[in-house]
């Protein structure tokens, strides 16, 4: 009986060992937490399982300059973490040889539930994104093949690359897939607001009164839990001539798009100013000046702002007092995201972790 | 390799199947008949040796008969694509004239091929090649040449997509011919450029006189993408067959719609214009007699 035994444990082995052993690798899943109450992600992370190793090696890539052509503009020098990855204090960003982009870099946080990007929607897939600031002459202003060259040379690169995906070879598949893995881990859901929502902490009255008017008066488009909707819609922002700016049109060629730029998550926004899709607001206060005093009325301008939003200097205040709810403070200052090494200048972490 | 994996697993699998069951036989046995206690670990082993050579026969006829499918003769099928300005062949610094007397010289001239299917109507059988993209680059001699493995012995007809699928479009990055490196991925409003001649000619009123199209576009209104459906001329046997396919670059401008240089020097987003070269380029494929 013993060798019958000995014999069919080999066997398992054996067609197990075989089949398998190959696909085994040492990376660290990471898991993806979806927040209480959340809608489900659209990003397909089948076809980029999240690993410690991929995350870390997006992290570099984020923060590296060597993706721009004369090495200073990295993702993050445009997308700073205390600013919820917006430029801090700048309506344009600054980009390659002295050039402005010809938009307000937004935010960057719950990548996951984002179907498309750009204000304009134009960028279909979040591993499509980083290869638009990497060869646009605004931005980062080199080519793909340049910086595959760049990274190739690295050998911490080629080592992380490694461990990232079992070999040494830097394709543009892979590098997106690592920076994707870094930034869709970049999820807000810890603001005051979501500590009320889920009962452990609440709104005091300004904040109460804020809330009811914001959901009055806002929410059709900046819809919870995300604050936005998603959908791309004209504010009756007056056109910039130089900019001339055609929005979604630009996208679907429809005439129906023109001026529609896509509805900016409100999270946070109390550390993005300036606001809107140029930043030509610099405060909250001169947008909600702007919904109540200077909407104009084109033929696309949406029909829910045909005639301004009513606020009164009362109202602002307390939707003021709200939105300041929406700050996440412990994602602003999550060492995950920081630049690589600087994770002990940081505060504690938070709860979750990474490993 | 895969074969003998595939029979391995079969022979693991009725190994256990049949020691299982031996197994509960015996126990019955041993409940019913006490007397036969004594004698049933011989048996056993006797039985499971006898299943072992029968199992490894039944294994050894299916293992040569896979592997003598396996080896059923595949032709290696050739497809050279010859790129030409009208009767010409296609150079870099020649220069040619288009249908409305305009001069022009050729720079890039660059498509993807897909989607590829080898038809005999004769027999009705069909070979495709979904998951294999090509992108036919004339600098790149090498990429002119598609070979194709096929297990039909004679075709009739030739089918492919001109361009990448729309599924393609929207899956994020991918890899080979289809690496966003190659420089036919437009990264501001994600998607495939199909298809690409760019030059010079004198009469463009640009920068260098340079005209190019461009050509992409995936969603359903915007689509550029042409399947393309080649007769051969009499059948084919497929044994080290080539086919010859005559890409005509001077359709650009008039197989169906007008675009002379001087009006249209630039076409670089999807949308109407587009698709009226798409419709153009269409029919820039002919099988050479
Ligand atoms: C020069 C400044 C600059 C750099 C460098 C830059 N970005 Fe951006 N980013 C922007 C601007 C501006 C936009 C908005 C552009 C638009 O809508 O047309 C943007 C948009 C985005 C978006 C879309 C967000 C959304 O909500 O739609 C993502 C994601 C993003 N950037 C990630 C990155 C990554 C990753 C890198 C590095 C590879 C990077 N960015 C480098 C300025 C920059
Ligand atoms: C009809 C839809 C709609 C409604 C209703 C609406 N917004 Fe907006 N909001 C937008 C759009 C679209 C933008 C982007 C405008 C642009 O830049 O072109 C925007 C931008 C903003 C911004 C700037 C955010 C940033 O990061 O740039 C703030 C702040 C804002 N809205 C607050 C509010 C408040 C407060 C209310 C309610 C009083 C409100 N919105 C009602 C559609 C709407």
């Amino acid at each position: 009986m013993k060798i019958i035994t000995a014999i069919i444990i080999v066997f398992i082995a054996l067609a197990f060992g075989t089949s398998w052993v190959v696909a085994v690798n040492n990376t660290h899943a990471i898991k993806f937490v979806v927040p209480k109450g959340w809608p489900q992600p659209v990003y397909d992370f089948k076809q980029n399982p999240l690993t410690a190793e991929g995350f870390e090696l997006g992290r570099k890539l984020f923060y590296d300059g060597r993706l721009s052509k004369d090495g200073n503009f990295a993702c993050a020098s445009c997308h700073q973490q205390f600013a919820a990855f917006t430029t801090y204090d700048h309506n344009l960003s600054h980009g390659f040889n002295n050039s402005f982009t010809r938009r307000n870099a937004p935010p960057l946080f719950n990548l996951a539930w984002q179907k498309e990007f750009m204000w304009d929607g134009g960028i279909n897939h979040l591993d499509l994104q980083p290869l638009a600031p990497i060869t646009d002459a605004n931005e980062m202003a080199e080519t793909i093949q340049n910086v595959l060259n760049k990274l190739k040379k690295d050998t911490a690169y080629r080592r992380m690359f490694k461990a990232a995906f079992g070999d040494e070879n830097i394709t543009t598949q892979r590098m997106t897939k690592a920076i994707s893995q870094f930034v869709v881990m970049m999820v807000s859901a810890n603001s005051k607001y979501d500590k009320v929502m889920r009962g452990e902490d609440s709104f005091n009255l300004p904040q109460r009164l804020g809330y009811e008017i914001f959901k009055r008066k806002c929410i059709n488009c900046h819809t919870e839990p995300m604050f936005t909707d998603y959908s791309y819609r004209n504010a009756g922002l007056t056109t910039d001539d130089y900019l001339a700016d055609i929005g979604r049109m630009k996208i679907t060629n429809k005439p129906a798009d023109s001026m529609k730029f896509k509805v900016p998550s409100l999270r946070n926004a109390a550390v993005t100013a300036p606001y809107g899709h140029d930043g030509r607001f610099v405060s909250l206060l001169s947008v909600m000046n702007f919904y109540r005093n200077d909407v104009v009325n084109y033929s696309t301008t949406d029909s829910l702002l045909k005639h301004g939003i009513p606020l009164s200097n009362f109202e602002i205040g307390q939707l003021t007092a709200f939105i300041y709810t929406l700050t996440d403070s412990s994602f602003l200052k999550d060492p995950r995201f920081a630049p690589p090494g600087f994770e002990n200048r940081m505060p504690a972490p938070p709860a979750e972790h990474v490993h | 390799m895969q074969v003998f994996k595939n029979i391995y697993r079969l022979y693991f699998m009725a190994f256990i199947a049949e020691y299982i069951f031996f197994r509960t036989s015996v126990r019955r046995n041993r409940r019913c008949h006490k007397e036969l206690m004594p004698g049933s670990k011989k048996l056993y082993l006797t039985s499971i040796l006898k299943y072992t050579v029968c199992l490894l026969l039944v294994a050894f006829f299916f293992c040569t008969a896979q592997l003598a499918n396996a080896q059923q003769k595949l032709n290696n099928i050739t497809l050279q694509f010859v790129n030409k300005a009208g009767e010409k062949l296609l150079n870099a610094d020649s220069i040619y004239t288009n249908p409305f007397g305009e001069t022009f010289t050729v720079r890039t001239f660059k498509y993807y091929i897909s989607h590829i299917v080898l038809q005999d109507d004769a027999t009705g059988k069909r070979q495709s090649y979904n998951n294999d993209y090509f992108l036919v680059d004339d600098a790149d001699t090498s990429s002119k040449k598609i070979v194709l493995q096929t297990d039909l012995n004679s075709i009739t007809s030739i089918h492919f997509l001109l361009g990448v699928d729309s599924l393609k479009n929207v899956s994020g990055v991918q890899e080979g011919t289809l690496d966003p490196v190659k420089g036919m991925f437009w990264t501001w409003n994600s998607g495939y450029v199909m298809a690409k001649i760019e030059g010079n000619s004198p009469v463009a009123k640009t920068p260098q006189h340079a005209f190019s199209y461009d050509i992409g576009g995936y969603k359903k209104n915007e689509n550029t993408e042409r399947q393309i459906d080649l007769k051969l001329p009499r059948e084919l046997n497929t044994e080290n067959a080539q086919i010859n396919i005559e890409v005509n670059i001077m359709t650009w401008f008039n197989a169906v719609n007008e675009m002379k240089i001087a009006n249209t020097p630039f076409c670089h987003e999807p949308g109407v214009l587009a698709k009226k070269i798409a419709d153009n380029y269409a029919k820039m494929f002919s099988i050479q007699k």
